[in-house]
């Protein structure tokens, strides 16, 4: 696929995602202001105590399934991920990616179709924690273990004559890299949210052999550079009981502060 | 307490809103940098090697190891599979013409021809002189490559003999495959050689000296 293709379609799936950005922002004033207590209370330096565990997400991504259909290669993941203090976001992402990719000019033929892990953790970022939307950054470790194959024409001897083809199976190989994230989650309805990231890989190291260089690490993407930017768009379910049970609380709160009045 | 609890929370509330409104007039910001990093992923650079020619890289030394250059002319020719005919034209006096095709010229001159079935060979480095070092291509589907070094100031030639293993490589699939090689044993004839090494075993595209040449006499002499 040429490179503008591959920029027009980033530009239509920007605009896409954009809005749901925006909605994040617009979305931290969104929260209804309750009337001002008449009262002077004389203020202290307090923070509304948010409890350690608040639930969980259940996530698939739907970006890759999009990917494999439209290029040569993507997959499918998802992942479970912690709430702790509506803040941090331990997670692991688990999945299968698959790359099945003839090059044009080359004719050289690259398959693979093997599982990978991702840990790391994401930060909310937003100053009020109290609220269903989220913009956050995270960092990731990713492993693979994969084996591949490739293929490819006769290579002519230019001297000496005589052609002979490739075709190397099953180069086992391990593949480690991190990642770096920014993303987005937003409320769909009820417990459905939506989000997406933009992540940046770095290859740590891959397993070495003599006959060629993994082109695409399940999990990571293509090696072609030596870090590469990814995408995914995520459903996700969320678990948060924690959050629930705060805005109860703040609600018999004020409930009872104006019944006090 | 609690009353100054809920004070703060909408007192937060309304720095965040304030703070909002600060982020949304940044919009234009964000879009600029996500669009770059997406315009950078997507016309990503072609990260092929530019020198991807394999050779098998000669460094020339004199007998005692100091790099030097040959200021004699050296042909390097190779052995091919099967046989070739060549016309050998003769005359007193004159020197001797070899030729891979007929030449009536030389008859009517008042050469003698003679016709003869020699192995065939190729040309890997033609008539080279004031060099350090030398590229030579190996061959792709066979371990042993035997390369005759033709001097032009000494009447004999000298015969090199590599081993080695051979394998097709993919740095990317776009790149295309080259094709590498792995040296395992190097042999040579003594006259216009001292002897040979090998220097680093791997023949790729990277341009590393692989093979040390050392030739008869002292750069000091």
């Amino acid at each position: 696929m040429s490179c503008m293709t591959h920029f027009l379609f980033f530009v239509v799936l920007f605009l896409f995602v954009t809005p749901a950005f925006h909605n994040v922002v617009v979305a931290q004033g969104n929260v209804p202001e309750p009337e001002k207590p008449s009262l002077y209370v004389e203020v202290k330096e307090e923070k509304p105590k948010i409890p350690f565990f608040q639930g969980f997400t259940l996530s698939a991504d739907v970006y890759g399934i999009v990917q494999y259909l439209l290029w040569d290669y993507g997959g499918v993941e998802g992942a479970l991920r912690l709430n702790l203090k509506n803040t941090f976001f331990p997670i692991v992402e688990m999945g299968i990616g698959k790359c099945d990719k003839e090059e044009e000019n080359t004719h050289i033929l690259y398959k693979t179709t093997a599982p990978f892990a991702r840990v790391g953790i994401d930060f909310n970022m937003l100053k009020n924690k109290l609220q269903d939307n989220r913009l956050y950054v995270g960092v990731r470790y990713g492993i693979s273990k994969y084996d591949f194959d490739i293929s490819g024409p006769a290579l002519e001897d230019p001297v000496w004559g005589g052609a002979e083809p490739f075709d190397y199976r099953g180069i086992s190989t391990t593949s480690h890299w991190a990642e770096a994230l920014v993303g987005v989650q937003v409320k769909l309805w009820k417990k459905l949210h939506m989000g997406w990231a933009i992540r940046y890989r770095r290859e740590l190291s891959s397993t070495k052999n003599i006959y060629a260089k993994p082109y695409y690490i399940p999990g990571y993407g293509t090696t072609v550079n030596s870090g590469t930017l990814g995408f995914t768009y995520s459903l996700i379910f969320d678990m948060n009981w924690g959050m629930k049970k705060m805005k109860m609380k703040i609600k018999n709160e004020e409930l009872r502060v104006k019944n006090e009045e | 307490m609690k009353i100054f609890v809920i004070h703060r929370f909408i007192k937060s509330e309304m720095k965040i809103k304030r703070k909002t409104k600060a982020q949304m007039s940044h919009r234009p910001l964000w879009l600029f940098i996500i669009s770059t990093l997406l315009l950078l992923y997507a016309c990503s650079a072609n990260n092929c090697p530019l020198e991807s020619t394999v050779t098998c890289n000669y460094g020339f030394y004199d007998s005692e190891g100091v790099a030097i250059i040959y200021e004699d002319t050296i042909t390097v020719r190779t052995l091919l599979p099967g046989m070739k005919t060549v016309y050998t034209y003769r005359k007193l006096g004159q020197r001797t013409v070899v030729l891979d095709y007929r030449d009536s010229v030389y008859i009517k001159n008042g050469y003698s021809e003679t016709i003869s079935e020699v192995r065939r060979d190729a040309v890997l480095a033609n008539k080279i002189h004031d060099v350090s070092s030398m590229k030579v291509q190996m061959q792709y589907y066979s371990d042993t490559d035997t390369l005759i070094f033709d001097y032009s100031n000494i009447s004999n030639k000298d015969t090199v003999i590599l081993l080695h293993d051979s394998y097709s490589n993919v740095e990317l699939p776009e790149c295309g495959t080259h094709r590498f090689h792995y040296l395992k044993e190097a042999r040579c004839t003594n006259y216009g050689l001292d002897h040979i090494l090998i220097n680093n075993p791997d023949v790729n595209y990277k341009g590393n000296e692989n093979m040390k040449l050392y030739f008869n006499g002292s750069a000091h002499e």
